[in-house]
């Protein structure tokens, strides 16, 4: 074999050789990326509005929301999870803010952030009426804090 | 008789020990043992200059190997049993909980260790020439060391692991472009749940575990390479230029005329072949005092083996591994504390979540990577390197301020409460 085709097929085997470890690793990748997600639904049904008091929001656990129900503005669907890394933050009526344990952010009633290392307001929730007369939430929709369900 | 002598001699097939090949042959002759040179120097195997930090933290990683595989006989990776199996292991299995004190509190002296043994290879300029590589191989250790403590945090499946893991694994996710993705593959989804559980069990006990014995092989077989541990301070020799070596040359030849022997380095034979004998002479300074490795280094190495045993055995007859109420993903506990050896990241994590949680870590971990390869300076003397030492204590120093800042000067919502200060938390 001479040197030209010497150094021909020797990159080409080390173009195989690398394009070999590439497709590998990509499939290691997508191997390792789940194709079904058995997480919680992001939309989901909360219950009739009667079940919902005025006054402080109601903190659905397994949803980790707050539904605020307001006697001229109607309903709105604030996170409970904390923008900087994600703790749930607790509503305090006293001072109409949310507190997070975990790094001392405190966010106003809208959820502006106050005070703390949180990059981001808290976000606010799409809340719907079904037609089944049934409040409905959608995680995937964020809305403007201003944003009010009048039932 | 002579049925058990010829047993017993195709078992141990050395010279006795009172011989001096004997000695030679238990280490070269045995397979665990051969990690050892036939004799080492003197003056490295004095517990005040390395402190068997190294041999201390591996001894811990042995012991927590062995009572890890124990713990996995009773323990599920599955959300709803494995807080419950931690609760049996706590009280229904017979020595369930020593075991799991012995797993957790050898677990965070490795971290300590670890991190003890780094300063001591630094502070005795042991990083330098040739042993650049091994320093790497070192922060290598230290990182997978600190990722078994991550993953381990997480399989009690309790509050204390449940919060820790969450803001954990949050702070990653703060990585530009790639963060949010890695995350995602970390825990198998988008919450910490079922898939980042067993995703984090895999790592604990079979992936991180295994390239951490890669590494270590890699590491004592460098140690080994690069001469032995490097010589002490006290016994620095003034820097040669140039030194002569002979080097398989008969009489009547010249010898050949070597530039640079390092002073730090050994030699050894380590091949016979066929053809012109290699034999090495050494000058007078470098045949300083060795001993045999048996006894001098065994019986050192096996106290610092049973000094270590005893000590986790101890505290884990007195001190109890923390466990707290079952995971609820409502509920976050006020404060939500990582574990100590992260409280520093927490800190500089409250502050910003970016710089201090993704972009100072990278930075140390590139600086500690590169040391052996910024440090120019050739010279292990610590009057020679001021400058050095002063920043890496500097370095040293800012981790553990901030280690006790988040540890003891953080209360609720992570307000500066000092831990004199007995506060109560707000009504809601
Ligand atoms: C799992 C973690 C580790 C284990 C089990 C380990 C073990 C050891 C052992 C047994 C020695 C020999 C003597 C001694 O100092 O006790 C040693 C030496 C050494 N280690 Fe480590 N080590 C670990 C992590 C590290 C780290 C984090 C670094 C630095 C970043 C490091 C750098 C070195 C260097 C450069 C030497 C040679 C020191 C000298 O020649 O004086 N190692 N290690
Ligand atoms: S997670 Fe809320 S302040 Fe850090």
């Amino acid at each position: 074999m001479n040197r030209r085709s010497f150094m021909s097929w020797g990159t080409a085997g080390v173009a195989a050789l690398c394009s070999a470890v590439g497709v590998s690793l990509g499939a290691v990748g997508r191997f390792l990326t789940p194709s079904v997600f058995y997480e919680p639904p992001q939309t989901f049904k909360i219950g009739k509005p009667a079940d919902f008091p005025f006054g402080s929001p109601t903190f659905l656990v397994d949803e980790k929301i707050f539904v605020f129900r307001h006697r001229e503005k109607g309903f709105a669907v604030a996170s409970a999870v904390c923008t900087h890394l994600g703790c749930t933050v607790k509503y305090f009526q006293s001072d109409q803010d949310f507190h997070c344990p975990c790094h001392g952010s405190i966010y106003s009633a809208n959820g502006t952030v106050l005070h703390g290392p949180a990059p981001r307001p808290l976000n606010w929730f799409e809340i719907t009426l079904a037609p089944d007369g049934q409040l409905r939430v959608d995680k995937n929709k964020i809305v403007p804090p201003t944003y009010r369900l009048m039932v | 008789m002579n049925l058990i002598r010829e047993i017993w001699r195709s078992i141990v097939r050395r010279d006795p020990l009172s011989t001096d090949k004997g000695k030679s042959e238990l280490v070269f002759l045995n397979v665990w043992l051969h990690i050892h040179p036939a004799k080492v120097k003197k003056e490295n195997i004095k517990f005040r200059y390395s402190f068997y930090l190294g041999f201390i933290t591996f001894f811990l990683f042995l012991i927590l190997l062995t009572t890890g595989i124990a713990l996995m006989f009773y323990y599920r990776p599955y959300p709803s049993v494995a807080y419950q199996d931690m609760k049996d292991l706590q009280f229904a299995v017979f020595m369930g909980p020593f075991l799991r004190n012995m797993h957790r509190w050898a677990a965070q002296a490795m971290v300590l260790c670890v991190f003890l043994h780094m300063c001591r290879v630094f502070y005795t300029g042991s990083y330098k020439k040739p042993r650049q590589f091994n320093w790497v191989i070192g922060v290598m250790l230290l990182l997978l060391t600190l990722g078994l403590s991550f993953t381990g945090y997480l399989l009690p499946w309790d509050q204390l692991a449940y919060w820790a893991i969450t803001v954990g694994t949050n702070i990653g996710s703060y990585a530009p472009l790639v963060g949010g993705r890695l995350r995602e593959l970390l825990l198998g989804g988008h919450t910490v749940g079922e898939a980042a559980l067993i995703r984090f069990y895999v790592l604990h006990v079979a992936i991180l575990p295994s390239l951490v014995i890669l590494l270590t092989i890699v590491h004592f077989w460098r140690v080994r390479k690069d001469g032995g541990l490097s010589r002490p301070l006290w016994k620095l020799k003034p820097r040669k230029t140039e030194a002569l070596v002979t080097i398989g040359a008969p009489a009547e030849v010249a010898p050949l005329h070597v530039a640079a022997a390092s002073p730090d380095k050994t030699y050894g034979l380590m091949e016979v072949v066929t053809g012109k004998p290699i034999f090495e002479t050494v000058t007078p300074e470098e045949e300083e005092d060795t001993v045999f490795s048996y006894p001098y280094a065994f019986v050192r190495e096996a106290v610092a083996l049973m000094a270590t045993v005893t000590t986790v055995m101890t505290v884990s007859l007195f001190f109890n591994a923390p466990l707290e109420e079952m995971a609820n993903p409502a509920i976050t506990p006020n404060p939500a504390k990582a574990p100590w050896y992260f409280l520093g990241l927490q800190e500089l994590v409250s502050h910003s979540a970016l710089l201090g949680g993704v972009v100072i870590p990278a930075l140390m971990v590139i600086a500690l990577l590169a040391i052996p390869y910024m440090d120019r300076n050739p010279s292990r003397r610590p009057r020679d390197r001021k400058w050095a030492l002063w920043v890496f204590t500097f370095f040293v120093v800012a981790n553990v301020a901030l280690i006790i800042i988040g540890t003891f000067f953080r209360g609720p919502g992570w307000a500066w409460v000092p831990p004199w200060v007995h506060v109560v938390a707000r009504p809601e």
